[in-house]
């Protein structure tokens, strides 16, 4: 048998807005990733093979899942239409089913099972069609049984749909009751309810109440309180005399001296609470912030080389500058307006300013054809808050689903890799270059599409 | 970059081999299956071993010129590198992609039938 798992972009929105820091499908439930659930419930069913089925991203999933070996099976990935139906996605996919059985699983909502039942037999023996629905989600089973079904067989099922926080919390809450009796779950432990990850340093005062779920590389500093119901990820540090009750603490979560984290999810710097959806972000460090690792230092080379070219720019370009500039602005060419845009960190904005340039007369053409409309922003470079050449720079306010929160990697720059380019900088088709290049390029690259995206301009600007 | 062309119950099959860049891209760009607005045309990505943002573009841009932008372009067995840069660019929104060619052909025919 074979097994499917089909999710869509907009089933997990939310995700993407609460916890910008984990992709939907590794959100973690009792400290084990989401899919994971799905991937032991398609082998508990006898599935040999599976493939996750995705509109949007799978690349943070694929590199946690690889090809399936971690569990003794083949995992594959592929694409599909957000509007697919599964008649549609079987047809998609038509070579990876072949002449089997195959069960398909779609909708992002966490199926209730339980491990000690007889799923493949009683898989192999049930008619095609629906087998469990919740809104937004559902199993369906196709091909002929190849059993008959034994009047003794019970396999229990039901699914749950994760559509807010609320739910996502519920279904977190009963894994960390049901436990060990229903999942197979991450840590040690020798007790009941109470599982440990690796590396997990306890001082002597700590009080520790059951169910507790707690991952890997955890400080648990004097007189901490954690439980009843706590998850606690990995790379945790709980300070001294805090508690922690009826909640869930992300990966990377520092929970500072003397508080009390009750009935909530700690993610980063965020506090939410499960019931009413709403969240806080904590500005004081001392209080609740996220652990990470220095993304500014893996950049350091790329900001360097950028700030070395931009100080070249500045020189070569500051006599057409200082001569025309005024000019235009003098004769009313040149026109600026401040404006709010999204800066490279997620939640952050930068103004920059927006630089019209008349280009009717000769002085404002032999500007715009230079690119002095961006000199100024050539000095944002070597402050580090702009890239010479990267993603074009969006304006803040705006609800976007190309906002830095969705997509992988968004860079502001002088240039946009688009501009490089020579087919149409234009809208989507933008956006899929400047991915691209976002993800292959390198400080060297990138000098040379300076140079392009340059030349490009010239010509565009001249021949207007 | 090699493009074999084959047909099959009136809808053409491009079977690209090879790399699909800046160097390689015009010319399938310029192939008179993917000129043809009418021509519903199946490209079998299974042998292309790179693919860059102009071989995407070319992509892209084909699927422009047809008169049903999202059904007159449909992509077969693509591999796992070409893949991967279609989901960073998030470019597979615009395509429906099978993983065979066989039913990539029945899609693109009961496509082709349904808006003559």
């Amino acid at each position: 048998m074979k097994t499917i798992l089909a999710f869509r972009e907009s089933e997990y929105a939310w995700v993407h807005e609460k916890f910008p820091c984990v992709h939907p499908l590794l959100l973690p439930l009792c400290n084990k990733p989401f899919i994971e659930f799905l991937i032991d419930f398609a082998i508990l069913a006898g599935s040999s093979a599976v493939r996750i089925l995705c509109d949007g991203g799978l690349g943070e999933v694929e590199r946690y899942c690889e090809d399936g070996s971690r569990w003794g099976i083949d995992l594959s990935y592929a694409s599909i239409h957000p509007d697919d139906s599964i008649h549609a996605m079987l047809g998609k996919n038509r070579k990876f089913c072949g002449e089997e059985r195959v069960m398909i699983v779609s909708g992002f909502s966490f199926i209730r099972y339980d491990k000690r039942y007889d799923y493949k037999s009683f898989v192999s023996s049930m008619p095609p069609g629906e087998w469990s629905t919740c809104p937004g989600g559902r199993i369906t089973l196709t091909g002929v049984p190849t059993k008959a079904v034994p009047d003794w067989l019970i396999a229990d099922l039901s699914l749950m749909p994760l559509d807010s926080m609320t739910s996502y919390y519920q279904a977190s809450m009963e894994t960390l009751k049901t436990g060990e009796s229903r999942y197979v779950l991450p840590g040690y432990g020798d007790e009941p309810e109470c599982a440990f990850g690796r590396n997990v340093v306890i001082s002597k005062s700590v009080e520790i109440r059951k169910p507790v779920s707690i991952g890997n590389n955890v400080q648990l500093l004097g007189n901490a309180i954690i439980g009843p119901s706590a998850i606690i990820g990995s790379n945790v540090i709980i300070d001294r005399e805090s508690s922690v009750e009826s909640s869930i603490v992300f990966d990377n979560t520092y929970i500072g001296e003397h508080l009390e984290i009750i009935g909530r999810i700690a993610s980063g710097n965020r506090l939410n609470d499960p019931k009413s959806g709403a969240s806080i972000a904590m500005e004081d460090p001392h209080l609740l912030s996220g652990i990470k690792k220095n993304r500014h230092l893996r950049s350091l080379p790329r900001k360097i080389v950028h700030a070395c070219v931009a100080l070249v720019i500045i020189a070569a370009f500051f006599i057409p500058f200082i001569i025309l500039w005024p000019l235009l602005k003098l004769g009313g060419h040149w026109k600026s307006s401040p404006a709010s845009f999204l800066a490279e960190r997620t939640d952050e904005t930068m103004p920059l300013a927006k630089v019209e340039v008349d280009a009717s007369g000769a002085a404002a053409a032999i500007a715009v054809a230079l690119s002095l409309d961006r000199y100024f922003r050539l000095f944002r470079v070597v402050t580090g808050q702009l890239a010479l050449i990267g993603s074009t720079p969006l304006l803040a306010g705006e609800s976007r689903p190309d906002a830095p929160a969705y997509v992988p990697a968004y860079l502001p720059g002088v240039f946009s890799y688009a501009e490089a380019e020579e087919w149409a900088a234009t809208g989507g088709d933008a956006t899929i270059v400047e991915r691209f290049h976002l993800a292959h390029s390198n400080p060297l690259t990138d000098i040379g599409l300076v140079i392009k995206a340059f030349i490009n301009r010239f010509q565009e600007k001249s021949t207007i | 970059m090699t493009i074999t062309e084959t047909s099959k119950i009136g809808i053409a099959i491009l079977s690209l081999y090879g790399t699909l860049d800046a160097l390689s891209a015009p010319e399938l760009r310029n192939n008179r299956s993917i000129i043809d607005p009418e021509k519903t045309v199946v490209i079998d990505l299974q042998q292309v071993d790179f693919i860059d943002s102009s071989g995407i573009g070319a992509i892209v841009s084909a699927s422009r010129q047809k008169r049903q932008p999202s059904g007159g372009i449909v992509l077969a067995c693509m591999n796992d590198r070409v893949r991967k840069v279609f989901e960073i660019t998030n470019a597979q929104k615009l395509f429906h992609i099978f993983d065979d060619t066989t039913a990539a052909v029945d899609f693109a025919s009961s496509r082709q039938s349904a808006s003559a």
